[in-house]
């Protein structure tokens, strides 16, 4: 018994041995985000909106199906005249009700749509971009590596018959094949957005394998897989983190270009739709509260990625 | 000194081309896989099965899909864009309107995107990590984080709705009170422009700058840069003349990209601004299934794309010798 038990604490301090390391390098790139001031933010405003999204009954003042004046449902009466007047009504801190930014026209909560409209931007951000770095980067590292060799040309053939399609019109056309649901719709802008992560990514790798330490591995035996992923793609890795976060603010701004113009599941919540709605009502110009709020949680999300993956590109190539 | 040999531009030439055949028979296949059709807004339920198909005779669509897309490919060879069911004109006519409407709009954000862009760029990189390129940097990340027709919207807001100095739609003021003349019309179309411009530029500079910076920051690293310091040459001459001119290579790939997001801003900003170009002609087309009309646009933008790529290549060469293209032949 006793035996057994020192056996297992052995291996266990073995297996801490061995991640010893790793976890040092991750606390040490950990202190070095916490330097930059502005990935600090974005993760913040990243954190805060992953609660909303997972969590927008704790954050929201009201459900979805909350109407001004009324309540929540079941409703025992309707709307009179004079209150469907008042539409979209500005912020309210109780009298007549209780709605911090405000309501759309009709009488639903702009803070509650706000906040539970989180889900679908983060859903959209993540996966477009997760997806779409993980087309764009190999492709690109393995057509920059093989240059001027068939596989290059065959790769980037491709990609030149792709970036012949301009991006929201060809999105558009996709999405019109393949139904307006949120899901067709990152799917379509993944296929449209890998390019730029594959031509950036070419470019470099052009440029990194004339470099003196990529003659040294072919000279001392690497093979070419050894060297694309050993000795290039650490060097295109910090790239590629500024363009997953840079595909995933586009995919949100893009699904959001989408809505503006009538392509979006209507049934879903989204910044884009409560937008587009302003415009089918007409009240752009006259509800502030209803027309700045969701564009500015558009652009807080789209810049919080684009600051944790600018930062992150100073903590994997420290170069101060 | 050539970099780029003869054959090998030859060869670029004749894939481009062939490139350019090969997104023609794509779109043929993808806006026909597309439900509906234009022929569903000119029919109507009184007319008689015959009516109906002398309209589909007429449009061709009676003809197999592969004759109908070896007619598309023959004719598009020779210039033939066809006529467009909805506006009732020629296609190219309706091209030739539009593209240049487009081309004064994005044309000049681009040419301000790129000489804001990058200059912003190679200060921010050279001077990177300081307070400055700090907080210059993250409110240009804002800015470019904004949704396209919502800071227009904003701005519409500020200049046409509260202080009423600018127009807000159209490319023309639209019952003029002053003659037609080049005088005029020049000045009517910057009033117009003036709004749409501001707008997308207040966005479209950022991405030059997101390749400089990197770029530039990269350079400072080199030999070359150590050189010229060393030789005592001032700091303003090392950044200007020695670390930005090799900087500027990524960004020459990088206007490509912004070429394509030139017609993608179209789409958003032409609808906002009721600007009568490209983007606002292909949304339409496609939402309308007017296939002749979305096959021209897609085409011309297109064939611009793929010139600017073949073109580009030929100027990377120039602009890194390192970099040697069609060698090995």
């Amino acid at each position: 018994m006793a035996t057994e038990r020192s056996d297992d604490r052995s291996t266990l301090e073995a297996a801490r041995k061995r991640w010893e390391p790793r976890f040092e390098r991750l606390r040490s790139g950990w202190s070095r985000f916490t330097e930059h001031r502005m990935g600090v933010v974005g993760l913040f405003i990243f954190v805060v909106y992953v609660l909303w999204a997972l969590f927008p009954g704790v954050f929201a003042p009201h459900s979805t199906q909350w109407v001004a004046y009324l309540g929540e449902p079941p409703f025992d009466a309707r709307l009179s005249a004079e209150q469907i007047e008042t539409l979209p009504h500005p912020p309210a801190f109780g009298d007549p009700f209780f709605a911090p930014l405000g309501t759309n026209s009709d009488g639903q909560g702009v803070l509650t749509l706000l906040i539970y409209s989180a889900y679908n931007a983060m859903y959209i951000g993540l996966a477009a971009g997760l997806l779409s770095t993980l087309v764009g980067v190999p492709l690109g590292l393995i057509s920059g590596f093989y240059g001027d060799t068939w596989i290059d040309e065959t790769i980037q053939r491709f990609v030149d018959i792709m970036y012949g399609l301009p991006f929201l019109p060809f999105l558009i056309v996709l999405v019109a094949i393949r139904g307006m649901s949120t899901t067709n719709i990152i799917i379509g802008i993944a296929v449209t957005s890998w390019l730029n992560n594959c031509i950036v990514i070419r470019g470099e790798t052009l440029s990194l394998k004339e470099r003196s330490y990529v003659e040294s591995a072919k000279v001392a035996g690497a093979s070419d897989t050894r060297i694309i992923f050993r000795h290039i793609m650490p060097n295109v890795l910090p790239l590629s983190f500024v363009y997953l976060a840079q595909d995933a603010a586009g995919a949100i701004l893009a699904q959001a270009s989408l809505a503006y113009l009538g392509l979006a599941d209507f049934t879903s919540l989204s910044w884009g739709i409560m937008l587009r709605n302003i415009q089918n009502s007409g009240y752009v110009f006259q509800a502030w509260w209803w027309l700045i709020p969701p564009g500015l949680a558009l652009m807080l999300l789209a810049a919080a990625f684009y600051f944790i993956g600018f930062s992150m590109e100073d903590v994997t190539n420290p170069q101060q | 000194m050539t970099r780029i040999s003869g054959r090998y531009l030859a060869k670029r030439i004749v894939v481009s081309y062939l490139t350019l055949l090969v997104i023609m028979s794509l779109l043929f296949v993808l806006l026909r896989s597309m439900p509906g059709s234009f022929i569903t807004s000119m029919i109507n339920p009184q007319m008689t099965r015959e009516q109906i198909e002398r309209i589909r005779e007429t449009w061709g669509l009676n003809e197999p899909l592969w004759r109908q897309y070896v007619q598309f490919m023959i004719n598009y060879q020779t210039g033939d864009f066809g006529r467009s069911p909805t506006y009732s004109t020629a296609v190219s006519e309706l091209m030739l309107r539009r593209l240049p409407r487009t081309l004064i709009l994005f044309g000049s954000t681009f040419i301000v995107g790129y000489i804001v862009g990058p200059l912003v760029g190679m200060y921010l990189g050279w001077w990177r990590g300081s307070n400055k390129d700090k907080s210059i940097f993250s409110s240009s990340l804002l800015m470019y984080s904004m949704p396209s027709f919502w800071i227009a919207w904003l701005f519409i807001w500020l200049f046409n709705y509260h202080l009423g100095w600018l127009p807000s739609s159209y490319m023309f003021t639209q019952f003029p009170e002053f003659e037609w003349t080049a005088f005029t019309v020049m000045r009517d179309v910057l009033y117009h422009l003036a709004l749409p411009l501001l707008s997308v530029s207040f966005i479209g500079w950022v991405g030059a700058m997101l390749i400089m910076r990197p770029s530039m920051n990269n350079v400072t690293e080199e030999g070359y840069v150590f050189l010229a310091r060393a030789k005592g040459l001032s700091e303003r001459t090392v950044m200007l003349k020695h670390a930005a001119r090799n900087a500027l290579i990524p960004v020459a790939t990088g206007a490509i990209v912004g070429l394509a997001f030139i017609i993608d801003g179209a789409v958003v900003i032409e609808n906002v601004f009721s600007w009568p170009g490209m983007g606002q002609l292909i949304v339409n087309a496609v939402l309308s299934r007017d296939f002749p009309v979305a096959q021209a646009a897609f085409f011309v933008i297109a064939a611009l794309i793929v010139v600017m790529r073949l073109f580009t290549d030929v100027v990377y060469t120039y602009l890194d010798p390192r970099i040697k293209f069609g060698e090995g032949e």
